[in-house]
């Protein structure tokens, strides 16, 4: 009984998943190398094997719930900060970061030397370059646009930029690092921008309309429970005629 | 159920972070020497509601997780290390140092502090010391009756004393630098301290191969702030804080549906 009842509640509790996909991203508008996350939605069937029968029934009991939320890879803008470790990634493509937990991709190329003079994250976890962690001697620092980097006009190594396949294989970790399934590719013709840090992607416009949309069906799928719980249900409680 | 709210206030949070940051710099903007810091900022943990990979049924599995991020916060605030402009004052003691070097001056306490400020002045005995009093590191001595100070792009400081022809070699400035600066511990007044994330100074006369530079004599650098950067910075911080605060809004409004759902 009642199961449009429960089918719109669901609707209602995915929408406020969704809402904090969307808080996610604005609370990240202004973290470099982010990615926004897109979620979208997948119809659930809501009955085991066979035991709705008539089409009617399969059709009220497919619930809509948040099916998953994919990385939106389009690239962020690029900010100049003019600082020589600072780089950013012009088209596809990840830094290697190796973490404690394994190697992790990130695209906030917010690196630092510390004081062993190693190239490191924010997090101060090394950042890997083809061959390896990037142990810079000092001088200036330059890194060309396919990622060599050389101190006073010698080549010390290259910055390793990995590309996926697809989007799909990468899950957000936080600290700005993903974590992969699978090793990816070594990117073929890398674009490495120095003195840049690429901005986030969240984009506030979509996400204030999404906030919005987000909002209203809530208000909409409100209506409908009251409709159930109020009219329905008193209908059947008070109002058919008792012996 | 209450992530999105305590999301939009981390996102809140970092914004104002930002914002107190922009205004340090600019008030920092006529500071010589000052070097203007950006904040660093991360994504905060995920939490997994569908795994990426999961089984959806037995043959297939879901292509995309469903993982809700809690938020941002700030990991750092980034000493920007971009040389200033030169502001040309004709003071014979105000330098400027053209690379990435520091100047070294004692503290009270004896702890050598580094400084981009390169205002220096003369104290009563006639050492060299800056704005605060605190000798410029190696001390050097300017004998009271020199009429001229010359000090050369390599830090020697030389003298021309009433009645000689040839300048007199009083002493010879050491610059010092860092394998991170980035790491250094700023603690007002100009001065920076060095921390086990800076590692140890690297002194040297300037203009050798350390990368301290070369000393530019009579002139002092400006703040490296952008001013237009900073005011735009400062346009972003608002507006984000405003948008996060629009999700408090829409949280909350939902939250108030569900409350009123049993009515």
């Amino acid at each position: 009984m009642d199961s449009g009842f429960y089918s719109t509640f669901t609707g209602f509790s995915t929408r406020l998943d969704a809402l904090e996909v969307v808080a996610n991203n604005l609370a990240n508008a202004n973290t470099t190398g982010y990615k926004a996350q897109v979620s979208f939605y997948r119809a659930m069937p809501a009955w085991l094997q066979e035991s709705l029968t008539t089409p009617l029934n399969q059709v009220v009991n497919r619930f809509g719930v948040l099916g998953g939320a994919q990385l939106d890879l389009t690239p962020g803008n690029l900010e100049k900060t003019e600082n020589p470790t600072d780089v950013a990634l012009q088209g596809a493509g990840f830094f290697n970061v190796q973490t404690k937990a394994g190697v992790r991709f990130t695209r906030d190329g917010n690196f630092q030397l510390n004081a062993k003079r190693q190239l490191v994250t924010g997090t101060g976890d090394p950042v890997l370059g083809e061959q390896g962690p990037l142990q810079i001697p000092s001088g200036q620092i330059t890194i060309s646009e396919d990622g060599t980097i050389s101190v006073d006009g010698g080549v010390v190594a290259k910055l390793k930029v990995t590309e996926f396949v697809s989007a799909t294989d990468l899950k957000p970790e936080g600290n700005s690092y993903f974590a992969s399934k699978s090793a990816g590719k070594l990117s073929p013709d890398p674009r490495v921008m120095q003195g840049s840090l690429e901005t986030s992607n969240a984009n506030p416009v979509k996400a204030t309309v999404s906030l919005i949309e987000l909002q209203r069906t809530a208000q909409m799928m409100e209506k409908a429970l009251s409709i159930f719980h109020n009219e329905f249900n008193k209908t059947a409680a008070q109002d058919l005629p008792r012996d | 159920m209450y992530r999105a709210l305590y999301t939009a206030a981390s996102g809140m949070e970092t914004q104002q972070l930002n914002l107190e940051n922009v205004a340090n710099n600019l008030a920092n903007a006529s500071t010589a020497g000052f070097r203007r810091r950006r904040l660093q900022f991360q994504d905060l943990v995920y939490q997994n509601l569908v795994m990426p990979g999961a089984a959806s049924t037995q043959q297939t599995t879901f292509p995309t997780g469903l993982q809700i991020g809690l938020g941002a916060r700030t990991a750092a605030s980034e000493i920007i290390q971009a040389q200033g402009d030169f502001n040309t004052t004709g003071n014979p003691l105000d330098l400027t140092i053209q690379g990435q070097g520091f100047f070294q001056v004692q503290l009270p306490t004896g702890e050598v502090a580094y400084t981009r400020s390169g205002a220096f002045h003369l104290d009563s005995t006639g050492i060299i010391v800056n704005s605060d009093g605190n000798q410029l590191q190696p001390a050097i001595t300017i004998p009271a009756s020199a009429t001229n100070i010359t000090i050369g792009t390599d830090g020697t400081v030389s003298v021309t004393l009433p009645g000689q022809q040839q300048a007199q070699q009083v002493g010879s400035i050491q610059l010092a630098t860092f394998p991170n600066p980035g790491g250094l511990n700023s603690v007002g007044g100009n001065l920076s301290l060095e921390t086990t994330a800076s590692g140890n100074p690297i002194v040297g006369t300037p203009g050798g191969s350390e990368g301290l530079g070369t000393i530019l004599q009579g002139s002092l650098e400006n703040s490296n702030v952008d001013v237009v950067g900073e005011f735009i910075q400062m346009i972003l911080a608002q507006r984000s804080y405003e948008a996060n605060s629009r999700v408090v809004h829409a949280a909350d409004q939902m939250f108030q549906t569900i409350n009123g759902l049993t009515s």
